[in-house]
């Protein structure tokens, strides 16, 4: 394979590195969002349940928690036999806990005041949350969540050990196939520098401008 | 007269700090009362609770004739009818002016999008913040928003509207453009019930003058009263040092 | 679970490498991370550049990227070979120094910007501003941050098994090649991460709000 070629092969598995990310990446979402508030308006056991679920996922290696899934658990559970499927749920479940911390920091700091502003004019706790909290905190936890979709996409990685065809797997097979050990890896690196970095920049940039101008 | 807002031998505690002391207190229809006193003495607890925002310790709460807490009220419907003007104004940050009024005509009285425009435009026009209404607070002077605050108040016409020093934060060419408003709404007849140290604003519009210290009304009496011969020591002292 | 004791001096072992990689990884990454910021900060056009490229070469990169490139790429090209903890550790350094670099200079900008001149104006010598200023303000800034890295470079050695390095998650591989009991081993290896980096966490949580002064709060 020329050079161009194999740059062209890498290219190829960047979709499934992306669609990795992305999956893990709404997993976490929906798991953050939950766990943030049980954490903060649940009943006390699922305050307690939301609080010990953050603090064991971000306290475990992915990779950890991927190879128990996939061969600890797979031989058990059918789904956990497909790698893709593992490795997104894998990266979900961590995902979830980072993000469960970014959305009650970014809840937090919208501030009481606002949440009484709002009880004032006769809104249950619901609403308030639903028009007044939320909608802030969302623009205070998007330069949070840009990081962590970057970091998926780096840890999407690790998927490529239990053996799902990403971007690193293919990084591996030019290895192997063309007996080269400078292209694929030099390649492959700024191939997922050229897709995190746009992203986390881009995204802590428009948060904190939004961020100044609606004085938060 | 018909008694609106009122609260019998109401006394609110943190912890074991004593924050407001058995203290009765009513508003009727129309009228204008102010609370004033050093700061610590109370004032804000009062108005919290006054507005439901926070449950007393003791005591009872009466709107409209009906204990608040007893009689097992949706206390998001009376704290609707009940307006509120923090010190802070509060307002939401990622709504313009407008958007900050017409969240409540929508979400709470369940107005249509025309009609809680149309309703909050006209409040805003009454706090002379028509000009300014796709504006978003950060880009409003304290005194705007302070009156963007009371614009979302009054929108949704309350029975009473209660004021937590609504002009303390505010700097001194400020303050006016807000006070200005307030005397408005005193003399188009709002029911109001003011906690402030502007005490020309008092003298000028209260029906009756509340003095509270440590948690306590220590004197009521008009503004003439007050102004000219207050009976309590810690008043004429008080009096003394805010008008210097 | 109690064939796990068959492993003991095994586990043991594999976690003490993975201990020692973490702290030595940190701890050269701060050395790296300090210069790397002075760079940044006072350097020239050149090297603010190539600051910038290493820190966003590093932190935009997997590390499992990075750990093949020093083992497979760099010594192909230059001809050096390392052993692999010593490529390992190098990989380790070079991560976490690009992560530090960004909020040691933020630390050490925050704390510059407002009181340089007001140290100056007392007459301070540069040495001693640094000293009685600087580092005890910035250090306080830096804490939770470094608790943070300290835990995800502790998660992230888990990469090192891509390389053959034999810390600890490698070693649960190896036991359950010989065992074929992969869940007990898999979750046994995870919960032990679990209660070293939490602790690791906690304690450093307990240090830094004994040293906390209020208003001197991190802005991460």
């Amino acid at each position: 394979m020329t050079p161009l070629e194999q740059i062209i092969f890498l290219l190829k598995a960047v979709p499934i590195t992306l669609a990795i990310s992305f999956l893990s990446f709404l997993l976490g979402l929906g798991l953050g969002i939950l766990f943030a508030f049980m954490r903060i308006y649940g009943s006390t056991p699922l305050r307690y349940f939301s609080d010990s679920y953050e603090k064991f996922f971000r306290s475990v290696p992915v990779l950890a928690v991927m190879l128990l899934l996939y061969f600890g658990v797979g031989p058990y559970i059918q789904i956990f036999k497909d790698p893709f499927f593992t490795s997104v749920i894998s990266l979900g479940i961590v995902s979830g806990a980072n993000q469960s911390q970014i959305f009650r920091s970014a809840i937090g700091s919208v501030g009481r005041s606002q949440m009484l502003a709002a009880i004032s004019l006769g809104l249950t706790e619901l609403k308030a949350m639903r028009y007044v909290i939320l909608p802030q905190a969302l623009f205070l936890a998007v330069p949070g969540l840009g990081s962590e979709i970057a970091l998926l996409i780096k840890d999407s990685a690790y998927s490529f050990i239990i053996g799902v065809i990403e971007l690193m797997k293919h990084t591996d097979i030019l290895r192997a196939s063309q007996r080269s050990l400078v292209l694929p890896y030099i390649a492959s690196a700024i191939i997922y520098v050229a897709m995190t970095f746009p992203l986390a920049t881009y995204l802590d940039k428009w948060g904190s401008r939004k961020k100044k101008e609606l004085g938060l | 007269m018909t008694t609106i807002l009122e609260c019998r031998e109401l006394t609110k505690v943190y912890g074991k700090v004593v924050a407001v002391n058995n203290v009765s207190l009513g508003i009727d229809r129309g009228e204008t009362k102010v609370i004033f006193g050093p700061s610590g003495s109370g004032k804000s607890t009062l108005l919290r609770c006054l507005g439901l925002l926070e449950k007393p310790t003791k005591g009872t709460i009466l709107f409209n004739g009906t204990d608040v807490y007893a009689s097992r009220q949706d206390l998001n419907k009376l704290r609707a009818r009940i307006g509120f003007v923090f010190q802070d104004p509060s307002l939401f940050r990622h709504l313009t002016a407008i958007g900050n009024v017409m969240l409540g005509l929508k979400h709470v009285l369940g107005l249509s999008d025309n009609e809680a425009r149309r309703k909050a435009y006209e409040a805003l026009k009454l706090v002379r913040m028509e000009d300014w209404a796709n504006y978003y607070p950060s880009q409003l002077s304290g005194g705007q928003q302070q009156r963007v605050g009371i614009a979302r108040a009054i929108a949704m016409d309350p029975e009473v509207v209660l004021f937590d020093e609504p002009t303390a934060a505010l700097d001194v060419e400020l303050k006016w453009e807000v006070i200005t408003v307030m005397k408005d709404l005193a003399e188009r007849g709002t029911t109001m019930l003011v906690a402030t140290h502007e005490l020309r604003f008092a003298r000028e519009v209260a029906d009756e003058m509340i003095f509270m210290d440590q948690g306590q009304i220590i004197e009521i009496g008009s503004p003439d009263h007050f102004f000219t011969s207050p009976n309590t020591e810690r008043a004429k002292k008080f009096m003394a040092k805010i008008l210097g | 679970m109690w064939f796990l004791l068959d492993y003991s001096m095994f586990l043991i072992n594999g976690f003490l490498i993975t201990v020692e990689v973490t702290l030595i990884g940190v701890g050269l990454g701060l050395i790296l991370g300090i210069l790397a910021a002075l760079g940044d900060i006072y350097g020239g056009k050149i090297i603010k550049i190539i600051v910038n490229v290493y820190v966003e070469f590093f932190r935009g990169s997997p590390l499992i990227v990075q750990l093949f490139i020093f083992y497979f790429t760099v010594p192909y090209i230059t001809g050096l070979r390392m052993d692999v903890m010593m490529t390992a550790i190098l990989t380790l350094a070079l991560n976490s120094g690009a992560y530090q670099k960004g909020y040691l200079k933020g630390a050490m900008e925050a704390v510059f910007k407002d009181q340089l001149m007001a140290a100056i104006s007392l007459g301070l010598p540069m040495w001693k501003i640094f000293l009685y200023v600087v580092v005890p303000q910035a250090l306080r800034i830096v804490i939770p941050a470094w608790s943070n890295e300290l835990a995800s470079m502790g998660k992230s050695t888990t990469a090192l098994i891509v390389i053959g390095v034999r810390e600890f998650l490698n070693t649960g591989i190896s036991i359950t090649a010989q065992t074929f009991r992969p869940l007990e081993t898999y979750a046994f290896i995870t919960i032990v991460y679990f209660i070293w980096i939490y602790s690791m966490l906690k304690a450093l949580d307990m240090l830094y709000n004994r040293i906390k002064i209020p208003g001197l709060e991190p802005v991460i």
